[in-house]
C-alpha cells in the first residue's frame, strides 16, 4: 500500500491525524489510569489499616488478659505469630514471612517487654517511639534496613503499657506494582492498536481524496471531458467528488460555450474572407500590371486581417485557459535552427546579426503549429523593431525540468510606456507598426503549454525575452514526423 | 478530371467553379449533403471537395456515407473552423487532405494535384529535373544552368527543387514555408521574398531570361516555357 506519489508516510495527513488522535487518546487514558491507581492504592491501604487496627486491639486484649507469668511471653508471642499469618495481600512465595510483620509490647515506661518478629526489637521500638503515636489510626514508619516503610498501629492497655503491631507495606506495593505493570502493557497495546487503526483508516479515506486530486489535476492539464472518480457511498469524500464533477461540468460547459463562440465567429468571418479573396484572385488574372497593384494590396491586407483574426481568437481562448492543443514531440533546437535559416537572409539584409547558442536537442511536448507560429512571432518582432547594426543572441538551455529560451538584443529595448503591459492584448509601442498582438500571442501560447515568459529591458541596454517551457517527461519514442520534405 | 464540389456558400461556389474550370476540371456543384449523395451515386468522380459546415449535415458524416456507398475518390476537406477535428485527422491519415479557409487558389490547386498524384500508380522516382535550360541533379544536389554549375546553399537547392517540381504552376509563400522549412506559419515580414530574391540572383544572374517570376499577391512561378 505504498503511496503512489512516492511521498514518505511521515509527511502525509494520515500520519498527522493519527499522531494527534493518539496523543489525545494517550492523555485521556493517562488521566483515567492515575485516578484508578489512586483509588486502588487507597482501598488497599484502607483494608490493611482496618486489619491492623482490629488485630492490634485483639492482641492488646490478649496481652492484658494473659496472666503475667512465665508463659506470658510464649502465649502472646504465639498469638502474634498467628496474626501475622493472616496478613492481607501476602505473597505466597514469601521466604521469610516474619520480616513483614512484627509485634512489640512495651511497658508503661516505654521499655521493650515482648518482641515478635525479625531483627532487633529495641531498635524498632525506638523508631516507633520517635513518631509519638497517638490513639488514632495506623501510621507509616520508616525503619533502618528496610526500603519500604511499615504501617504501625498501637493500642494502650489498662496499665499504661502499649502494644504495637507493624506491617510492612512491601506486599501492598507489590500488588499495586503488579497492577500497574499489567495496566501499562494493556494501555501501550491499546495506544498502538488505536494508532494503527486511526492511521490505516484515515490513510484509506485520504487515499480516496488523493485519487480525486490526482484525477482533478490531470483533468486540468489535458482533457475536460474526464471526471474524478466517485463512489456509491454517500459520504463526505464521494460528495467532494460529486461537487468537483458538477464544477467540471460547468467549466466544460463554459469552455464549450467559448469554443462555440470563437468557432462561429471564425466561421462567420472566414467564409466571406474566402469569397472576397477568391474573387480578388480571379480578378487579378484578368488585370494588367498597373491595375493589379490595388488588388494585390487588398489581398495582402486580407491576409493580415486573417492572421489578426486567428491570433485574436487564440489569445482570447488562451486567456480563458481554453486553447485547444494537438500535442506532439518538438525539438526546440531543430526548430530554432530552421527558423534562423529562414530569417537570417532577411536579418542580414537589414544589417542585423543573429547567433544561436544551443548545444544539444531540447525536447518538449507541444502543439507544433502554435509553437512554430510563436517562435516566428518572436523573430518577426526582432526583425521589425531592431535598427541596422544590432545583433540578436538566442540561447537555448535545459534548466532543471524546463527548456529555457532566451532572446537578447542590443537594440533600443521596449518602449518604457508599454513595458508594464507587454503581454496585454493590443498594447504596442509608438514606433511599432504591428497590430499589438505579437507578445500577447507569445504569452498565450507559452501559458497554454504550462510555461512562463518574461520580458524586460537589460541594464546594459537592449531587450531580453525569456521563455520557460516544461521539458518532455521522457525521451520521446521514435515517432514518424508529419513533416514533408 | 471530374470533380464534385460540396459547398453551400454561393460566393465561394462561384469563384471556385470558375477557377477550377480554368484549371481543367469539369465541376459539378452540390449545395448540400443530400444533393452530393445523389450526384455521387449517379456519376463517377476523380476527386471531391467537401466543406465541413454543410446546412443539412456534417461534412465528415457525408464523407463516411460516401465511402460506404463505394466512392473511392480522394477528398479535399475545406473548413472555416478553428480546431481540426480528430476525425479530420483520421481522414488525413487515410489519404485525404485538409485546407483551412481562407486559402489561396494556388494552394487549393496544388493540393488537388497532390491528392490525384497520391492515388495514381507510383512511377519511378526522378533523379533529374529539367526546366528549360535549368537542370537539377537530385542525387548530387547540383543545379546547372546553361552548362554552368550554380553555387547554391543546401536550403537554396531545396527551394529551387520545390519550384522546379511545380514548374509552370503558382506556389504561394505559405506552401513554400510548409514544404521547404516544414512550418505552417504566417510571418508578417517578407522572409520568403528575401530567399527568393537571393535565389533569383544566382539562377537568373548572368543576364539570362528570368526563370523565377513573382506574381504579386499570389506567389511565385518557375516558368517552364
Amino acid at each position: 500500500m505504498s503511496s503512489r506519489t512516492g511521498k514518505p508516510p511521515i509527511h502525509s495527513a494520515a500520519w498527522r491525524i493519527s499522531l494527534w488522535a493518539t496523543l489525545a487518546f494517550t492523555c485521556g487514558t493517562i488521566v483515567v489510569f492515575i485516578f484508578l491507581d489512586r483509588f486502588v492504592a487507597n482501598d488497599i491501604q484502607r483494608r490493611s489499616d482496618a486489619w491492623l487496627s482490629g488485630e492490634v486491639e485483639v492482641l492488646g486484649d490478649v496481652a492484658e488478659r494473659t496472666p503475667n507469668d512465665a508463659l506470658y511471653n510464649r502465649v502472646v508471642g504465639e498469638v502474634a505469630e498467628l496474626a501475622s499469618r493472616e496478613v492481607p495481600e501476602k505473597s505466597a512465595s514469601q521466604e521469610a514471612p516474619n520480616d513483614s510483620v512484627f509485634f512489640i509490647q512495651a511497658d508503661k515506661n516505654g521499655a521493650l517487654k515482648l518482641w515478635v518478629g525479625a531483627g532487633d526489637g529495641q531498635e524498632r521500638l525506638q523508631a516507633i517511639q520517635a513518631y509519638k503515636l497517638g490513639a488514632s489510626g495506623p501510621v507509616s514508619i520508616r525503619v533502618r534496613g528496610y526500603t519500604t516503610p511499615f504501617r504501625v498501629a498501637s493500642d494502650t492497655m489498662g496499665d499504661g503499657a502499649r502494644v504495637y503491631l507493624g506491617l510492612s507495606e512491601r506486599d501492598q506495593r507489590r500488588v499495586i506494582l503488579n497492577l500497574r505493570v499489567r495496566f501499562f502493557v494493556l494501555w501501550l497495546s491499546l495506544v498502538l492498536l488505536g494508532f494503527a487503526i486511526v492511521f490505516f483508516t484515515s490513510r484509506r479515506t485520504l487515499s480516496h481524496v488523493r485519487n480525486i486530486t490526482d484525477a482533478a489535476s490531470h483533468i486540468g492539464e489535458s482533457d475536460l471531458k474526464m471526471r474524478v472518480p466517485t463512489s456509491s457511498r454517500n459520504d463526505e469524500i464521494s460528495q467532494l467528488g460529486d461537487t468537483l464533477n458538477r464544477m467540471l461540468d460547468r467549466i466544460e460547459n463554459s469552455v464549450h460555450q467559448l469554443h462555440t463562440i470563437t468557432d462561429s465567429l471564425a466561421h462567420d468571418l472566414r467564409s466571406p474572407l474566402t469569397a472576397i479573396r477568391g474573387k480578388l484572385e480571379t480578378s487579378l488574372a484578368l488585370q494588367d500590371a498597373e491595375q493589379a497593384e490595388p488588388v494585390v494590396a487588398a489581398i495582402e491586407e486580407l491576409d493580415r486581417l486573417t492572421d489578426f483574426l486567428n491570433k485574436s481568437l487564440d489569445v482570447a481562448e488562451a486567456k480563458a485557459d481554453a486553447l485547444r492543443l494537438n500535442p506532439g514531440p518538438i525539438d526546440l533546437d531543430e526548430l530554432l535552427r530552421s527558423t534562423i535559416d529562414l530569417y537570417e537572409p532577411s536579418m542580414n539584409e537589414r544589417g542585423i546579426r543573429i547567433r544561436l547558442h544551443s548545444a544539444a536537442p531540447v525536447q518538449i511536448v507541444g502543439d507544433a503549429g502554435l509553437i512554430h507560429r510563436m517562435v516566428a512571432n518572436l523573430f518577426d518582432n526582432e526583425l521589425k523593431h531592431l535598427p541596422s547594426g544590432c545583433s540578436v543572441d538566442i540561447y537555448l538551455q535545459k534548466h532543471e525540468e524546463e527548456a529555457r529560451l532566451t532572446l537578447r538584443d542590443n537594440g533600443p529595448g521596449f518602449d518604457p510606456d508599454v513595458r508594464e503591459q507587454l503581454f496585454t492584448k493590443a498594447v504596442k509601442g509608438k514606433r511599432s507598426s504591428g497590430h499589438g498582438l505579437g507578445l500577447a500571442f507569445v504569452d498565450a501560447v507559452v501559458r497554454a503549454h504550462s510555461g512562463r515568459v518574461r520580458a524586460d529591458n537589460m541594464e546594459a541596454g537592449g531587450a531580453s525575452i525569456v521563455l520557460s517551457l516544461p521539458l518532455a517527461a521522457h525521451e520521446p519514442e521514435p515517432m514518424p514526423t508529419a513533416r514533408a520534405g | 478530371m471530374r470533380l464534385l464540389m460540396v459547398e453551400d456558400e454561393h460566393d465561394i461556389q462561384s469563384f471556385l467553379q470558375q477557377a477550377l474550370a480554368e484549371a481543367g476540371y469539369s465541376v459539378d456543384v452540390a449545395p448540400d449533403g443530400r444533393a452530393a449523395e445523389t450526384l455521387a451515386k449517379n456519376n463517377k468522380y476523380d476527386i471531391l471537395i467537401v466543406d465541413l459546415g454543410l446546412p443539412d449535415q456534417d461534412g465528415i458524416t457525408l464523407i463516411t456515407r460516401l465511402r460506404q456507398l463505394g466512392v473511392q475518390a480522394p477528398v479535399l476537406i475545406l473548413s472555416a473552423r478553428r480546431s481540426i477535428d480528430d476525425r479530420v485527422r483520421g481522414l488525413e491519415q487515410g489519404g485525404d487532405d485538409y485546407l483551412t479557409k481562407p486559402f489561396a487558389l494556388a494552394e487549393l490547386l496544388a493540393r488537388l494535384r497532390n491528392l490525384l498524384k497520391r492515388n495514381a500508380p507510383p512511377g519511378s522516382e526522378l533523379t533529374r529535373l529539367r526546366v528549360q535550360d535549368l537542370e537539377l541533379d537530385l542525387l548530387r544536389r547540383e543545379a546547372i544552368r546553361s552548362g554552368q554549375t550554380l553555387q547554391l546553399t543546401p536550403q537554396e537547392f531545396v527551394l529551387l527543387e520545390y519550384l522546379c517540381r511545380n514548374a509552370g504552376r503558382v506556389v504561394t509563400r505559405s506552401m513554400i514555408l510548409d514544404k521547404v522549412w516544414g512550418m505552417r506559419i504566417q510571418p508578417d515580414t517578407n522572409v520568403v521574398d528575401v530567399h527568393i530574391y537571393r535565389l533569383r540572383g544566382k539562377v537568373d544572374g548572368n543576364g539570362q531570361a528570368p526563370l523565377i517570376r513573382t506574381l504579386r499577391g499570389v506567389g511565385y512561378v518557375l516558368q517552364d516555357r
